[in-house]
């Protein structure tokens, strides 16, 4: 399980960032999300004790860490206003420069 | 002739001109009263040795605000107030026909301050501050003709060198506090050996001489001083007599008690201060400009004062103290006098002047006895000087051999200073008048403030005022580290020093009387400007290299992202080393949740690597949506409840707000970015996929490590399970560790999301192009739509106030309640335009809301902090007040504090929708921001 767990990640990872690399700008936001979903997934999955409950206190038994799940909440509000900041800039990119490539960007300095 | 600051103060004058004489006035009254005030306390300090004041300023660092005042600070102090009231003054008169003079004061003033927080500071970082500040002053007042390029670029030298030394000063403070385990300098005076016999002695002797070099202007750091003449001569008066230069000797002489005594010393400083004293003499005799001969002998004069330091013998130190302050006398006599002449004739250019002994008494005078202080003639303080300087290097305590090139030295020296002297006073005020040349004296206050040090330097010589003495000696006596004896006596018997003084004033009246043939002759033997070629090709070099590395950044967005990628998995590969697992597998039951686990992932990593295939942009995101979606399916089953409902609903908001700026973006240039996806390469794909692959194997690694190693216990876990309910009340620990136990992260986690909403804001509505704001605004038309869109508001209303109330019971919390209301909102917006619904639904005030929720935030921590002495430690007011509130629900902080969030999250996620919805009518984003 764990194995095919860390698997399922590494391509995550892997497909956040080839769309990351891509020219396209709205590929690139896209990479984004799907960068910090794969992170988020890696962080709460290090809090797994395979349990079956959540972690409320007077839960019975094994409850899953509830440490790395508030973290993880953390991250995704601030991910969700990060994206948020990046995608006007790519629409501010796109009205200004006319483009929405990212191979363009240096050119709006002029 | 270098560029002349009077010609650009009258340059920018204005009709009405400056009151600048009140100015100077008002600004003297500051060193006045310092100086008066040091007066004050000399005795107090001549008695006890050293006045200490200690305020605690960063103590968990060793840093204080403490003052110290012994003999060498007392005497530096008195200079740098005494001579800065007469500066202000002289500079009130001097800068009259500027209206801008009110900057030059204001800089004098920080000169001022800086230079005697330098010599009363009794920390070292203290020091290092004030002397910094005393770096900064002088680039400004160098380079307050700032339409000057000279004056600029003359501004840049003196900021680099000195600042250059000034961080070769902090590492020697950095080094010396290590050695001494102290920053107080007191105690490391009192350290004895201890600095040197450190394994960083030589370390922080090279460093702290670097320092004094640079700004005492040792040759080859010389090169800025006489550049500085851009200055308005004020300040350059100021920063020769009393400040800025004289820091490095105070820095020496400050430091010679535990840093001298040893060869090493010797050497570094006595031979520094000889070159630096032949060379400066050398120069300045080939000076036309009367200021800039003034600055050369002044860079002789301290290159005197350094090799003295060097020598570490109590009659040394007798003669360093008697320099300083005659140096301070006549230099600032001679600058005032310099600065007078320029200022009623309009040059400085000794080509051009003579004569003037006639039209302008007053200033002839001042400068005869400044220069015959400088000549180091009799009766002037100057010779009493000069006549110890000489019997130092006659002193028996020094190897013969040394005796006679530092007596062969300082003759040459003395001679050369001599003729200067004699070529600044007659060629400017002897011999016949020259054409056109109309001067008279100039205003009283500043003849007086020219003459003061002028005549100071002929009575502290004629009367022998013992309070003068003793703080002369006191001064050595810190300096040196014993007890030195001071006496004033202008005759001191026939021996050998007064033999080579004759021989220096008659070599140097030789010199005087065939001056235009030496020069000639220095002319043919260019050696003044090498240094300078050197500092200009420096600065070339470096010029080159910054374009050369410029040239690195492409500006390509991707192609910095791969080499970061491709740095991660070097790095990995070279660094990364397996953990051997502590793998426990039998714990992972092998049921139908693992199996639900398999297949949310597996659809997780189909959707995610569809976006890559699919080719419309929008699918790509709908793709993405359900990657998103099936996320929080995954955190469901962990289970996470909390975690996954902010998920979806930040999942829905990620596609909403991508859609809506897909759908706003001109579609020339959507069609323009699609195809970009196919004109990329084949080569470029696999290279980056070969890239990514890399990456994402090295986060498979590190995450299977992570799983195979745990479950570890944790103690912090552990503690928040334990505690939630009891101090938080909260049932969902996830909730109280969010809210109460780290409530602080999630104040700034949702300003940040606030902040971002607010950027995004601007950044669209302020900067997007106008375009054709009708056809974006224009809604559906469909009942079956609108009739829902009715209905959906309330409910998510409900809904999020329940999230709201209950968050501390269950899950969901004020976060999730904020995206579900603003994804509301937005449903509307798709519905009905964005024009009705803002007029419908007026209580979105996206600014207010966020910032209400902030405010809120911050409100209900200080309730906590003032009920319980403790910020987000909760208040249950409900059980206080013994309220009969519903079970699970708490009338708590906490609960405000979800208020607070929700209200921060709609109010940006409103922000968001609102400015990538519309982005291109501007007007209404405005009216919007600002709550219509």
């Amino acid at each position: 399980m764990p194995v095919l767990i860390a698997a399922g990640i590494g391509i995550v990872f892997a497909v956040g960032i080839y769309q990351i690399l891509r020219r396209n700008l709205i590929r690139s936001a896209i990479g984004l999300v799907i960068l910090s979903n794969a992170a988020n997934l890696f962080l709460v999955a290090c809090g797994s004790r395979w349990g079956l409950f959540a972690p409320y206190s007077g839960s019975p038994a094994q409850t899953s860490d509830p440490l790395p799940q508030a973290l993880v909440l953390t991250a995704i509000v601030i991910a969700m206003g990060g994206f948020a900041f990046v995608l006007a800039v790519v629409h501010v990119v796109a009205l200004r420069g006319r483009t929405g490539d990212s191979d363009d960007i240096d050119r709006l300095k002029n | 002739m270098v560029g002349n600051p009077r010609t650009a103060l009258r340059s920018s004058g204005s009709p009405q001109g400056f009151p600048s004489a009140v100015f100077g006035f008002a600004f003297a009254l500051p060193p006045a009263a310092a100086f008066l005030a040091l007066l004050a306390l000399a005795p107090r300090v001549l008695d006890e040795g050293a006045l200490v004041r200690s305020i605690p300023w960063i103590p968990s660092l060793g840093l204080a605000f403490s003052i110290r005042l012994d003999g060498l600070s007392a005497l530096f102090a008195l200079l740098v107030s005494g001579i800065g009231a007469l500066i202000m003054i002289y500079a009130g008169s001097y800068a009259k026909r500027d209206p801008g003079a009110w900057r030059l004061f204001l800089y004098l003033q920080i000169f001022f301050v800086s230079m005697i927080g330098l010599v009363v500071a009794g920390n070292l970082f203290l020091l290092f501050i004030f002397w910094e500040g005393t770096s900064v002053a002088s680039y400004l007042l160098i380079g307050y003709a700032a339409k000057n390029e000279k004056a600029r670029s003359a501004a840049f030298k003196s900021l680099l060198v000195t600042g250059g030394g000034g961080i070769a000063l902090l590492a020697a403070f950095l080094l010396i506090e290590s050695a001494t385990g102290s920053a107080d300098l007191a105690e490391i005076l009192a350290s004895g050996n201890r600095l040197r016999e450190s394994s960083l002695y030589i370390p922080i002797l090279i460093l702290a001489a670097l320092a004094a070099f640079t700004k005492s202007a040792q040759f080859p750091f010389h090169i800025w001083l006489p550049d500085g003449m851009t200055a308005p001569t004020p300040a350059s008066a100021y920063l020769h007599s009393a400040t800025m230069v004289k820091a490095g000797i105070y820095l020496l002489a400050r430091l010679n008690p535990v840093l001298g005594l040893t060869e090493s010393w010797f050497w570094v400083l006595t031979a520094t201060g000889t070159l630096t004293m032949l060379f400066g003499a050398y120069l300045g005799l080939s000076q036309r400009d009367l200021k800039r001969l003034l600055a050369y002998s002044t860079i002789s004069q301290l290159g005197v004062l350094t090799m003295l330091i060097g020598q570490d013998t109590a009659i040394a130190f007798k003669a360093v103290v008697i320099a300083v302050l005659a140096h301070s006398l006549y230099k600032s006599a001679l600058f005032m006098t310099a600065g007078i002449v320029d200022h009623e004739t309009g040059t400085r250019d000794l080509d051009r002047l003579g004569g003037l002994r006639r039209a302008m008494p007053g200033t002839a005078a001042a400068a005869v006895l400044g220069g015959l202080s400088m000549a180091g003639l009799p009766p002037m303080f100057g010779f009493l000087a000069k006549e110890t300087l000489i019997s130092t290097a006659t002193h028996p305590t020094l190897p013969p051999f040394i005796n006679l090139i530092l007596a062969g030295t300082i003759v040459a020296a003395g001679a050369l200073i001599l003729a200067q002297a004699g070529v600044l006073v007659l060629g400017t005020f002897a011999g016949p008048r020259r054409e056109g040349l109309e001067a008279r004296d100039p205003p009283a206050p500043m003849l007086v403030a020219a003459l003061v040090p002028a005549a100071a330097s002929l009575l502290f010589a004629l009367v022998p005022l013992p309070g003068i003495a003793s703080l002369l000696a006191a001064a050595a006596g810190a300096a040196f580290g014993s007890p030195v004896k001071v006496s004033l006596a202008l005759w001191s018997g026939v021996g050998i020093p007064l033999a080579l003084s004759v021989v220096a004033v008659s070599l140097g009246l030789v010199l005087l009387r065939f001056e235009s043939r030496v020069r000639n002759a220095q002319k043919q033997l260019e050696v003044g400007r090498i240094i300078d070629r050197l500092y200009d090709g420096l600065l070339a070099g470096v010029d080159a290299l910054s374009r050369r590395a410029v040239r690195l950044q492409h500006g390509r967005l991707r192609l910095y992202l791969s080499v970061m990628f491709l740095a991660v998995v070097i790095l990995f590969v070279l660094f990364g080393r397996p953990v051997p697992p502590r793998l426990a597998p039998a714990s992972v039951p092998l049921d139908l949740w693992a199996a639900l686990r398999v297949f949310a992932l597996a659809i997780v990593v189909a959707s995610s690597a569809a976006t890559i295939v699919l080719r419309r942009d929008l699918h790509a995101i709908l793709a993405l949506g359900a990657s998103g979606l099936n996320v929080a399916v995954l955190f469901l089953l962990e289970p996470a409840p909390d975690v996954a409902l902010a998920m979806i609903v930040v999942d829905i908001l990620t596609v909403v707000i991508l859609v809506l700026a897909l759908t706003k973006l001109p579609a020339a240039i959507r069609a323009r970015a699609d195809a970009l996806d196919f004109r990329e390469s084949k080569r470029q794909k696999i290279l980056d996929a070969i890239l990514a692959s890399g990456v994402g194997a090295a986060a498979a690694l590190v995450a299977w490590t992570a799983l195979a190693t745990r479950p570890r216990p944790s103690e912090v876990s552990q503690f928040y399970a334990e505690r939630s309910k009891a101090l938080a009340g909260a049932r969902d620990i996830v909730g109280a560790i969010v809210i109460d136990f780290r409530g602080f992260d999630t104040l700034i986690e949702i300003a940040v999301f606030s902040l971002a909403g607010i950027g995004a804001f601007s950044l669209l509505c302020r900067g997007a192009l106008k375009r054709d704001a009708r056809a974006a605004d224009r809604g559906s038309r469909s009942p079956l739509l609108r009739s829902f869109a009715f209905v959906i508001l309330p409910l998510c209303m409900v809904l999020a106030a329940v999230f709201v109330m209950y968050g501390h019971d269950r899950p969901g919390d004020g976060f999730v309640g904020g995206v579900i209301v603003a994804l509301a909102v937005v449903f509307w917006y798709a519905v009905f335009g964005a024009e009705r619904s803002r007029r419908t639904l007026r209580w979105v005030r996206p600014l207010p809301l966020a910032v209400s929720g902030l405010a809120l935030a911050l409100v209900q921590a200080s309730i906590s902090y003032f009920v319980n002495g403790s910020f987000y430690t909760p208040v249950d007011f409900g059980r206080r007040l013994g309220l009969p509130l519903p079970d699970g629900f708490a009338l708590s902080t906490s609960f405000l504090m979800e208020v607070a969030i929700f209200l921060a999250v709609l109010g940006g996620a409103s922000l968001v929708i609102d400015s990538t919805g519309h982005p291109d009518d501007s007007e209404s984003c405005e009216s919007s921001g600002e709550g219509r």
